[in-house]
């Protein structure tokens, strides 16, 4: 049933991007493709963070995903199995859209759960060039949007935040597929307008039906330094149980999600 | 040979004019090309191995030059209350703006995290003031939050709260002039009751080059102006004196342009290069003016004066110049570049002069008119007010000679007793003048807060057993597996390089990895490899993170250092506030696990990077930032020495490689390398000198005593130098061996001349005599010109140049005098020896 809401949608989203697209449709389109795809899912990942000296550091995790609804509120659980001295180190994320996400951590070697409250989601995720909210999906609603022009390839967004104060970049712009919807390449621009960070997807690929992000990087222009988001065996409508995404998780990660499906 | 070159030279005066301009004008063309060096760092070889060292750190832990901006308060509420911060804010957020400044790396309280407890078992995460607080309280929980966090209580806000700090990193030093008048721009735009300062050695440096370019402009051609002055007082007679004008003028032409054309740099030594050609130059050119003054009459044949005068000064002349050259040639036996550079050119610019002086006078006496010459008659320099006074001395010093020696002798004890009491010190924020703005700034701010002085003590850790042991673990099919991997990679790889390519490949595999045997084969070898970088970590431990504590601690007792901060203080802050942040908690995770997954928290913060200004990713090389309040080279030598007697009575610590850098560190490297430079080239020109007066005079007790009169001086200046607590710095340490060689110049003519006499008149009282009226008239007149050549110096802007204009008129005044006392006192007590 959502499968086939999702491709009237997107047939939707095409012929409007023929007719001049309604701007918040795109916005919308690209959220869901981005974050969204399946009711649930799973994938491991491995971050490589490079430094402008080529000093590199590795993060591998696993990221489970459960939509509550599309668009709306969603829950992730991070777990973290490389390096082995952060290894079982878990992240729960309550994502909402209405208010602040509930964020908890848990870190076995002090035993230690905690819950996170966060003045902004544009902090560093676990040291790399990501941010907390490259990750979880930033509020489509917090920048006003505008299509500056298309072409057969890509829509160009340009976003400029509603509240330039709670962030650093003055405004950002996008090239967004028309085929999958995936923002292809986001460019933040400081107050001078100069590209200071970018957001790149490597490499796409086919899961069950949905266009999957399987290698992206994000650049920091200013510290010279990188970091390579790599996806494996992702997996979409595994049909995860709620309880998956509770606090229980934090010591007792779901070993069975875990592993490769 | 020289009566041929004389005859030349005034068969073809305008050639020698001809060349001498050409001379200069290709010379002067090639100044444009200066390029000012203001870097203290260049006091070493680039080579040198603590400035290859400190570099290094530089690179390896992304360390920038600071500007470092002052807020203070004097209140009694201090920096805490919303218009101060208001104002911070602003002039923070405003500087991240300009062009050059490393915005991300900035540091000021409205730029860094805070982490703090928010309702039981949460914790907040925030910038710590992006927003200024709206009224008092909310400036006070601020204040509650700094005090909490180590690295930046006493560093971005002072122990007393009345100052603030805002360290901005710049991308190049060169800019730092631009950047801080854009930051002194954006102070003046913003409304604060605070008092701003702006200091730090990029600042202090730039400033420096500004300033080198005054000096330059003014004391120089004030120099010349001088000269001018005292010529027209003892020649009365403007195109005579043109004459030694022009030698000088070319002959610091000709060195600044083939310096400068040679590529050097001009540094705060060689800027000084022209005031002090500027007097010596015209020495030689005075010896035969007045010589010629005495021994021409109107209607004598020209050119035969002007052979004779030539001829009995070619001698004295070329050995005075080549004495006060090797002073200076001394100078390159420093193992400082810039002094180097400074010795070799001034000591060329005085041969240089020398030739000048040779060729261009007798050329330019030659076609002087007629009546030019005319007033020089009225001039007979042996009856000047100086002159009485000297012949005074003279009889004095004869009748006296015993007395004069003993007097000497004493003066010569207390000089020894003086110079073991010198105090070796320098710090380059001391060269600018007690009222300088830099000066200000730095003594405000280091009143404040734990100081502005950066050193950086540097750990590694022991890398050879974790290899020998990881290599004994692995197996025959593992070790295969990795010389296969390595057999493409760069074989000059380290074994950390090394682990983290292996690390890389095996995990590529695994990633990608579908049997199950290769599954777990790879992560058998990964779990190894993992075993071998956790060793490798060792400041991610607990037990080497107890090191930088125990290392913090006794820094902290010495009383020496205002504070250090190190990785340690980051693990245990982040530590605490995850256990509840209770003081008590302010300590290491047990495990180096914890360790690491308390770092992964700090660095999810909005500064991930910060981190790495403290370690190596590998965590096998750490840093302590250590803050002085001084820059004093003595300071920063007491806290080497304080920590190398720490470290071996610590056997633990033996296991470690630790190691200095910074600036202020690196400060007292070439002050080292100064002070043992200086005594190796003091002692050489010594030698040489005294090597040459012995072949000049043709015996060793005429040797022995032309270097009296300057060892005296010498001595006496240090000692007076330790007796007034001066510190010995590097403008003081110069000054000995170049001295040396001009002091000697008074001794070779007085010799010369004296024995010369006694020839004629076989008499010591008639010698002496006759000493006192023309030759130690024309010895004290240079002195003089010298002496005063060097004061524009007092006026100049930095210190350094005060210090030498001062010491050098001192010093000329002393030898000149010295050497008209003990010379006669001498000669008469050795009379039996030496006029005979």
């Amino acid at each position: 049933m959502k499968t086939i809401l999702m491709i009237l949608m997107f047939v939707s989203a095409m012929s409007n991007a023929a007719s001049g697209t309604d701007v918040a449709m795109i916005i919308e389109r690209a959220n869901l493709a981005s974050f969204y795809a399946g009711d649930d899912g799973r994938s491991d990942a491995r971050m490589i963070i490079v430094d402008a000296k080529d000093n590199k550091q590795m993060r591998q995790f696993v990221i489970l995903r459960k939509d509550l609804e599309d668009g709306g509120d969603q829950r992730f659980l991070v777990v973290f199995s490389r390096p082995s001295d952060v290894k079982n180190t878990v992240f729960l994320v309550h994502k909402k859209v209405a208010e602040e996400d509930d964020r908890w951590l848990y870190l076995p070697a002090l035993d230690l759960e905690k819950r996170i409250s966060a003045s902004d989601n544009r902090t560093s995720f676990v040291g790399s060039d990501f941010f907390y909210e490259d990750v979880s999906g930033r509020n489509t609603g917090y920048d006003e949007h505008q299509l500056v022009k298309e072409d057969e390839q890509y829509f160009y967004l340009t976003s400029t935040p509603k509240d330039p104060d709670s962030v650093e970049f003055a405004e950002y712009s996008m090239h967004i597929d028309k085929a999958t919807f995936l923002p292809m390449l986001i460019e933040y621009r400081d107050q001078q307008g100069d590209v200071y960070r970018r957001v790149e997807v490597v490499e796409v690929a086919d899961v069950q039906g949905h266009a999957t992000v399987m290698k992206s990087k994000v650049s920091n222009l200013k510290t010279g330094g990188y970091t390579l988001l790599e996806f494996r065996r992702p997996a979409y409508d595994l049909g995860m149980e709620d309880d998956v995404f509770t606090i229980r998780s934090l010591r007792n990660p779901p070993k069975n999600w875990l592993n490769a499906q | 040979m020289n009566q041929k070159t004389t005859d030349f030279v005034l068969d073809h005066p305008r050639l020698i004019f001809l060349v001498v301009l050409l001379l200069t004008l290709a010379t002067a063309a090639l100044i444009p090309l200066i390029q000012i060096d203001t870097d203290p760092e260049n006091m070493l070889p680039e080579s040198q191995s603590e400035r290859v060292f400190h570099n290094t750190v530089k690179q390896r832990f992304n360390l920038h030059d600071m500007i470092v901006v002052g807020a203070v308060n004097g209140s009694a509420q201090g920096i805490y209350n919303p218009e101060s911060l208001q104002a911070l804010l602003s002039v923070a957020n405003q500087i991240e703006q300009i062009k050059g400044v490393i915005d991300y790396d900035l540091m000021a309280l409205s730029h860094v995290d805070n982490i703090v407890q928010e309702g039981p078992g949460t914790i907040r995460f925030e910038w710590l003031m992006k927003k200024p607080p709206q009224d008092q309280e909310s400036a006070d929980l601020l204040a509650s939050y700094v005090d909490r966090l180590p690295l930046l209580n006493n560093t971005l806000v002072s122990a007393d709260h009345k100052a603030t700090s805002i360290y901005v990193p710049i991308a190049d030093k060169n800019e730092s002039h631009r950047i801080s008048q854009d930051i002194q721009r954006i102070i003046d735009s913003v409304k604060s009751p605070d008092d701003y300062h702006i200091t730090g050695l990029p600042v202090a440096e730039d400033t420096f080059g500004y300033q080198m370019f005054v000096q330059m402009g003014i004391s120089a051609p004030l120099a010349g102006l001088m000269i001018f002055l005292l010529m027209w007082y003892f020649f009365k007679n403007l195109k005579f004196i043109a004459a030694p004008m022009i030698v000088a003028m070319s002959t610091v032409i000709v060195v600044m342009g083939a310096m400068i054309g040679m590529g050097y740099t001009v540094h705060i030594m060689s800027s000084m290069i022209a005031i002090f050609l500027m007097p010596i130059a015209v020495v030689d050119s005075i010896h035969i003016m007045s010589e010629f003054v005495e021994k021409y009459q109107p209607g004598a044949n020209r050119r035969s004066v002007i052979k004779e005068v030539i001829a009995d000064l070619f001698k004295p002349m070329l050995f005075t110049s080549i004495t006060s050259s090797v002073g200076f040639f001394s100078l390159m036996l420093t193992p400082i570049p810039p002094v180097q550079v400074f010795g070799a050119f001034v000591g060329f610019g005085i041969i240089l002069a020398f030739v000048l002086t040779i060729v261009f006078i007798p050329a330019y006496l030659i076609v002087l008119k007629e009546s030019s010459l005319s007033s020089l008659q009225d001039i007979h320099h042996s009856r000047s007010r100086l002159s009485g006074a000297i012949k005074k001395l003279g009889q004095f010093s004869v009748a006296n000679s015993w007395a004069v020696t003993a007097f000497f002798v004493v003066v010569m004890a207390i000089s020894v007793w003086g110079i073991m009491k010198i105090q070796i010190n320098d710090n380059p924020v001391r060269w600018f003048k007690q009222d300088h703005p830099i000066r200000v700034a730095d003594q405000v701010l280091n009143e404040h807060f734990a100081g502005t002085y950066d050193a950086y003590l540097v750990l590694s850790s022991n890398q050879q057993d974790v290899q020998t042991d990881f290599e004994q673990q692995l197996t025959a099919v593992q070790s295969d597996r990795l010389s296969q991997w390595s057999a493409g990679a760069d074989p000059s790889l380290g074994f950390k390089e090394q682990l983290d390519d292996w690390m890389n490949r095996a995990e590529d595999e695994l990633f990608d990895a579908t049997s199950d045997e290769q599954i777990s084969q790879l992560e058998d070898l990964i779990g190894q490899l993992e075993v071998a970088q956790q060793q490798l970590a060792y400041f991610k431990s607990p037990s080497g993170l107890q090191q930088l504590i125990d290392l913090q601690q006794a820094l902290a007792d010495s009383g020496l250092v205002g504070k250090s901060n190190s990785l340690a203080d980051v693990v245990r802050t982040v530590n605490r506030e995850l256990q509840g942040g209770d003081a008590e908690q302010f300590r290491l995770p047990a495990t180096q696990a914890g360790v690491a997954q308390t770092l992964l928290q700090y660095q999810s913060s909005h500064r991930p990077h910060d981190l790495w200004h403290f370690v190596t990713q590998d965590y096998s090389e750490t840093v302590i930032w250590v803050q002085l309040t001084s820059g004093d080279n003595q300071d920063m030598t007491a806290v080497v020495d304080y920590l190398d007697e720490h470290i071996a009575n610590e056997p633990v610590l033996a296991e470690l490689d630790i190691n200095w850098a910074g600036k202020t560190f690196l400060n007292k490297v070439w002050q080292e390398e100064m002070v043992a430079g200086m005594g190796m080239s003091l002692l050489s020109a010594f030698v040489v000198v005294f090597v040459m007066m012995v072949l000049l005079f043709r015996s060793l007790l005429f040797g022995l005593l032309a270097m009296l009169p300057l060892t005296l001086t010498i001595s006496f200046i240090y000692g007076l130098i330790g007796w007034l607590g001066k510190d010995y710095d590097m403008p003081i340490a110069v000054l000995s061996a170049l001295t040396l060689g001009l002091s000697v110049d008074f001794a070779i003519h007085f010799i010369q001349r004296a024995r010369d006499l006694f020839a004629e008149h076989q008499d010591f009282a008639v010698t002496m005599k006759l000493m006192f009226a023309e030759p130690a008239a024309a010895i004290s007149k240079n002195a003089v010109v010298i002496a005063i050549g060097f004061t524009p110096l007092l006026f100049a802007p930095l210190v350094p140049y005060i210090t030498v204009g001062f010491f050098l008129a001192t010093i000329m005044a002393v030898s000149a005098l010295v050497t008209l006392m003990m010379l006669p006192a001498m000669l008469k007590i050795l009379n039996k020896w030496t006029l005979r």
